[in-house]
């Protein structure tokens, strides 16, 4: 059967490297050792009931059909029912421990993965293109499982297999192998070209398919656009090309492996012909028997099988290895944004203090700058400020989504970098601007605040946003499932939810995106009230983008081109006629200007 | 399903099958005559070597041993060379079925009509291109393999019987287990095949979307709850690998071990025969070589009934799709759509997406040639409806809509929709170049052609002042741009192809207002002496209008300028100012930042994705 596997040249492993993938997973396959050795014994124990059938097959004909004694030939067969009895049972624990063991790591490997994603800070997902980490759970982690379920125990024994092959009957007759040996040279030569090209081959139809299913989306997402202006001659045209390479890309990989199958199936039978043609002259000339000849002749045409596989093997084997490397290369990286030793819980309540706070992403332009700013505990802070001025960023280093480059960020006093990371995250809770759903219930989404938390107190957090009404009354209630993250809900609605999170939460301290985009108008009143409810006895830092937000703050922060420019209450800063007095006219001009009201 | 419906549906699938197959019989006949062949060389090799046992070695003639040495290499040449030509033959047919129907999937789904892509996912279309022909192409493949495979099987048996029935009966006897088992394998198998995909499509959501709302994980501290959801993805994930490595563990070593009972009995049976003078030598090693031989054509016949089933019902699915009639067609006798200003006429229209509750009702209105009209309406007043009805995305459940005098579904619809150009809300730009995409609807133009309708929707700007111009590509791996700048392109989109009628959908909803105020200008440019249909909210848009239309219960409740509809209907007003209490009161977002990120000056964006990735904005399409 075909395999189909690659690696791509950047991909692949050198010696060293492939030496370091194989010690780390010797290294997490420690706990599993009693099975591995058990799998590698069974291994072992199959590989040569393989080959003894052949061998008591000669053995019958020569001590019992050529001699004439019934009894030897009875005990060969003997002897054959008992290895078919040891193949089958070996064959089976073979089966099942490689599967168990590749599993079992397999199940650790996505766990522990993921664990570390999920303690990497924002800094590395900012770094990070998200497809490329769901890669690496995904397309990493199959190329591995692949291997494990189909490959694993194929490739090694058929390399136990050749070797012991050749072992044997170098040993029955290291005559006549030397003859058969003939064949190796052109045999392994056609194996290391067809393994290059056929991994070639297979990387070229794997980048042609994903072009193909690439267009046929877009053709299909776009459709409308392809028809309002008539283009779906164009259209169906440039699908058919993109369309047509993939199936040259496939007869080329077929090509290839259409030369390479019979070189292999020559191999086999032209060796036989050897044997039996050098084989039986040795015979007549009294230096082999019958039966030695008829074991090369049974082995030989299942000789050169392994190596075929072999070749077929390597290219999943070199995936998975590339895969392997990958997956440890995330795991070893760095936690930027992590727990100190002996860090401490930060108190229940208290200010929170910026003191001269800079900030820089990565290597990138200083965003904030010395920025230093004091919020009594209860108090409820906007931070206003045209696109890109840094407010959201101050934001986010107040929930220490971030590390500033200098300065500190102190709640209640302590510094949070010297917080446990569990209480700062159940003191200081962070809601984004869009209401981001995750597959579940509408209860399961709500719970993500809280993982223990019962169905009555996830209700009491519903109703604590007003919003348990509009989601008792859909038909499954708060067990609708939300598909495809909440495309089922509108955007109130999902904000809706986001809040009630936050109430379930019931965090000290809340740190709110206002939503920019607009709402439809019969969420967008339940959406206001639910703020206004889970403002109440919390310290709030607010990213603003309406003026009545703004105005409802006890102060108001002003941050321009990554610099704190005005602090006050909405009504000081009017007043002053500075920066806020230039935007919150804008602001009235913005909506005034619409002559309707 | 009914049972009668269900083997119509199946016959269906055949006959998709059978059909496609049979257009490519010449090379299928050929994969099948090399398989004969190959069939005949393989088969002759035990009784060549059973010759040579008996003829050279056994009778000790050197000369038939060599004769019959060299005819084995021949014929092992012979046989060599069919093995692979039998192999290309096979696959090049199937891939060929599968590239066929794969283009003609395509070419089916760009022709239909908008209502099918309302109901039906792109998800689901996908699938059908790609794992429903996988299946077909899998069993196609097989076909002249198991043909030649058959006649091994056969020929075999019929050598073997001439040679000892009884022995041939106690070697194959357990060889029809081997096809038996393989059949039940296969079925077995299959479905913790699937299980294990659909697991690891779960196990991928959870990380997909754990990527994706990471800061909602950590806003919340929730990394737990995701570690743990995880984790019992894994625990699925686990199951069923194990189930199907059970499955594994149970058929393999007994598929692997049905051909020695056939050794076993050859070696006892066979061997006392040879020892009592019965049975030749030559002929026992022969069959040894034969069961051998036997064992993957008869697991491969027994797959090929379970791989049958599976591609009828692929081939169900796509033929599903493929008898789906287009429902908005050429009319049988077009008429040319004669020289004009494009006037357009509206008469007594009813429409409701196929539902009992319509969305227009009685909508009767003329736009003159040259003339722009403003529609408002409140949300699922009908307003996008009657966008959509013109260029016949839908076409009209009573009464009529003219262009300059000629009923739309009486012209060719290459021509009429050639003849309008519209701009939809949900703008979607394919994976191409910004150059490309402006001129979409005319792959020839020249660049001062593409370039003047860019200045024209106010985007010349920003695209020049990219790294690559109007080259730069965009998409997945392309540039990422604001909503307002796709919104531009989208414009001079429809501005390049010059129509007759243009429609602007809320084409300007993602502008910035103060860059609005830029593209406003340019589009009075463009709208001058054009007939045109604007869909807005925002005023000063609706003012470029030289007359508004108010909407309302599915037909026109008002009409008149912006002035003397805000002196005269309480309705208009409410309507305008529900809109501006959604739009206006948001701070402008498109501050002509190239990349829209999530905030301020923080680390660029993610590119936004392009063309197929934005499957779920381009949905349904009502307004």
């Amino acid at each position: 059967m075909w395999m189909a596997a690659g690696v791509d040249a950047e991909d692949k492993l050198d010696a060293a490297a492939a030496r370091q993938v194989l010690r780390r997973s010797a290294r997490l396959l420690r706990p599993h050792r009693r099975r591995v050795v058990g799998a590698v014994a069974m291994v072992v124990l199959w590989t040569c009931t393989v080959l003894a059938g052949p061998y008591l097959v000669s053995v019958g004909i020569d001590r019992g059909i050529k001699e004439g004694n019934a009894a030897a030939l009875n005990l060969a067969v003997a002897g054959y029912v008992a290895v078919a009895a040891l193949a089958y049972v070996t064959n089976r624990r073979q089966i099942a421990l490689i599967s168990r063991v590749g599993e079992d790591f397999l199940r650790e490997l996505r766990i522990r993965v993921f664990r570390h994603l999920q303690r990497l800070s924002m800094p590395f997902y900012d770094r990070s293109k998200a497809g490329v980490l769901v890669s690496r759970m995904t397309s990493d982690v199959d190329s591995l499982a692949e291997l494990i379920q189909l490959g694993l125990a194929m490739f090694v024994s058929n390399a136990l297999l050749l070797v012991v092959s050749l072992a044997v009957l170098t040993a029955v007759s290291w005559q006549l192998m030397l003859v058969c040996a003939a064949a190796l040279p052109p045999v392994i030569l056609a194996s290391v070209k067809f393994q290059r090209d056929s991994n070639e081959a297979y990387l070229e139809v794997r980048d042609n398919i994903g072009n193909t299913l690439s267009h046929l989306q877009e053709g299909i997402a776009g459709v409308r656009v392809v028809q309002a202006f008539a283009r779906e001659d164009v259209e169906v045209g440039r699908f058919e090309r993109g369309n047509r390479e993939l199936y040259e890309s496939h007869m080329r990989s077929v090509a290839i492996s259409a030369w390479y199958l019979p070189v292999i199936e020559l191999a086999g039978w032209g060796t036989t012909a050897l044997a039996v043609g050098i084989g039986g002259w040795w015979v007549h000339q009294g230096a082999l028997t019958v039966g030695t000849v008829a074991f090369f002749v049974l082995t030989l045409s299942n000789l050169f099988e392994p190596v075929q596989q072999l070749s077929q093997l390597f290219n999943m084997v070199q995936s998975a290895g590339a895969g392997l490397q990958k997956l440890y290369e995330l795991l070893d990286t760095p936690v930027d944004v992590d727990e100190r030793p002996g860090a401490i819980d930060l108190p229940e309540t208290g200010d929170i203090e910026v003191e001269r706070v800079s900030f820089a992403y990565g290597d990138g332009p200083t965003v904030l700058r010395d920025v230093s700013l004091r919020i009594p505990a209860g108090a409820r802070l906007a931070l206003v400020g045209p696109t890109g001025a840094g407010k959201s960023t101050l934001a986010k280093l107040i929930a220490r989504f971030y590390d500033p480059t200098e300065g500190h960020v102190r709640f209640g006093g302590v510094d949070l970098r010297d917080a446990t990371l569990s209480s700062l995250r159940s003191r200081i809770v962070v809601i984004p601007q869009e209401g981001f759903l995750f597959n579940g219930t509408i209860r399961d989404n709500v719970r993500l605040a809280r993982a223990g938390a019962s169905d009555a107190e996830v209700d009491d957090a519903l109703r604590a946003v007003g919003a348990y009404e509009r989601f008792a009354a859909l038909p499954d209630g708060l067990d609708t499932e939300v598909r495809e993250r909440g495309s089922r809900l509108s955007a109130g609605e999902k904000q809706l939810v986001s809040l009630a999170r936050a109430a379930l939460a019931d965090p000290a301290v809340l740190v709110l995106d206002e939503a920019t985009s607009s709402l439809d108008p019969g969420t967008e009143a339940l959406v206001e009230a639910a703020v206004g409810r889970l403002m109440e006895g919390r310290t709030v830092v607010v990213i603003a983008h309406r003026l009545s937000t703004a105005e409802r703050a006890d102060l108001v922060a002003v941050v321009t081109g990554g610099e704190l420019v005005e602090v006050g209450t909405h009504d000081e800063l009017v007043a002053r006629g500075g920066a806020y007095t230039a935007l919150y006219e804008t602001w009235v001009a913005g909506t005034g200007a619409e002559p309707v009201q | 399903m009914s049972e009668s419906s269900e083997s119509t549906a199946r016959r269906n699938g055949w006959r998709l099958i059978v059909r496609e197959a049979g257009r490519r019989r010449l090379g299928i006949a050929i994969g099948v005559v090399t398989g004969l062949a190959w069939t005949a060389a393989k088969v002759s090799t035990g009784v060549i070597v059973r010759q040579a046992v008996d003829e050279g070695i056994e009778r000790d003639d050197m000369t038939a041993l060599r004769n019959w040495a060299v005819v084995l290499g021949c014929v092992a040449l012979a046989s060599a060379v069919f093995t692979g030509l039998r192999r290309y033959m096979a696959f090049r047919e199937a891939r060929a079925v599968e590239a066929s129907l794969r283009d003609r999937i395509f070419a089916h789904v760009q022709r239909l009509h908008f209502a099918f892509h309302d109901e039906v996912q792109t998800g689901q279309i996908m699938s059908r291109a790609n794992t429903d022909l996988q299946q077909i192409q899998a069993f196609v493949v097989m076909v002249p393999l198991t043909i030649s495979n058959f006649m091994t099987v056969l020929s075999v048996t019929v050598i073997l019987v001439t040679i000892d029935p009884l022995l041939t009966l106690l070697a194959l006897g357990s060889l029809p287990f081997l096809n038996l088992m393989a059949t039940r394998f296969s079925r077995r198998l299959h479905p913790h095949v699937m299980a294990i995909q659909q697991e690891s499509a779960e196990l991928a959501a959870v990380v997909e979307e754990s990527v994706a709302g990471v800061r909602v994980i950590k806003g919340l501290g929730a990394e737990r709850v995701q570690a743990a959801r995880l984790a019992a993805e894994a625990d699925d994930v686990y199951r069923a690998s194990m189930a199907a490595a059970m499955t594994r563990a149970r058929f393999v070593p007994a598929l692997e071990l049905l051909p020695n009972i056939g050794f076993i009995a050859v070696l006892g049976y066979g061997g006392h025969q040879v020892l009592s003078g019965d049975l030749t030598l030559g002929a026992l090693v022969a069959f040894n070589v034969y069961i051998g031989m036997l064992v993957w054509p008869l697991r491969m016949l027994g797959m090929i009934v379970a791989q049958a089933q599976r591609a009828v019902a692929a081939a169900e699915r796509v033929h599903e799709v493929l008898a789906t009639q287009p429902e908005v067609t050429d009319p049988p006798r077009p008429k040319p759509l004669p020289a004009g200003g494009g006037e357009l006429r509206f008469r007594g229209v009813r429409f409701g997406y196929g539902r009992a509750e319509p969305v227009l009702d009685g909508f009767d209105l003329t736009v003159r040639a040259g003339e722009s009209v403003a529609l408002v309406g409140a949300t699922g007043s009908g307003k996008s409806t009657i966008a959509r009805l013109i260029p016949r995305f839908y076409d009209v459940e009573e009464g009529s809509i003219t262009l300059d005098g000629v009923d739309v579904r009486e012209l060719r619809l290459r021509e009429l929709r050639r003849a309008i150009g519209i701009v939809f809300e949900d703008t979607f730009l394919f994976s191409d170049t910004i150059g490309a995409n402006i001129a979409f609807a005319d792959p020839d133009a020249p660049p001062e052609a593409i370039e003047r309708a860019a200045r024209l929707a106010g985007a010349h700007e920003f695209i020049t002042a990219l790294p690559e111009g109007y080259a730069t590509r965009i998409g997945e791996r392309g540039y990422s741009l604001s909503g307002g700048q796709r919104q531009r392109i989208a414009i001079a989109r429809a501005i390049l192809a010059d129509p007759r009628v243009l429609i602007l959908d809320d084409a300007t909803s993602a502008v910035d207002p103060t860059k609005e105020h830029e593209i406003r200008d340019a589009l009075a440019e463009v709208m001058r002496g054009r007939t045109t249909i604007v869909i807005a909210h925002r005023p000063a848009t609706i003012a470029l209008a030289d007359r508004v239309v108010l909407i309302d219960g599915g037909r026109v409740a008002a009409e008149g300028t912006h002035q003397s509809l805000l002196g005269s209907s309480e309705r208009y007003r409410e309507v305008l100012a529900s809109a501006a209490a959604r739009h206006a009161e948001a701070v402008p977002h498109d501050a002509g930042a190239v990349v829209a990120g999530d905030g301020d000056g923080g680390p660029p964006g993610r590119p936004e994705r392009v063309g197929g990735a934005v499957a779920g904005r381009a949905r349904g399409g009502r307004s």
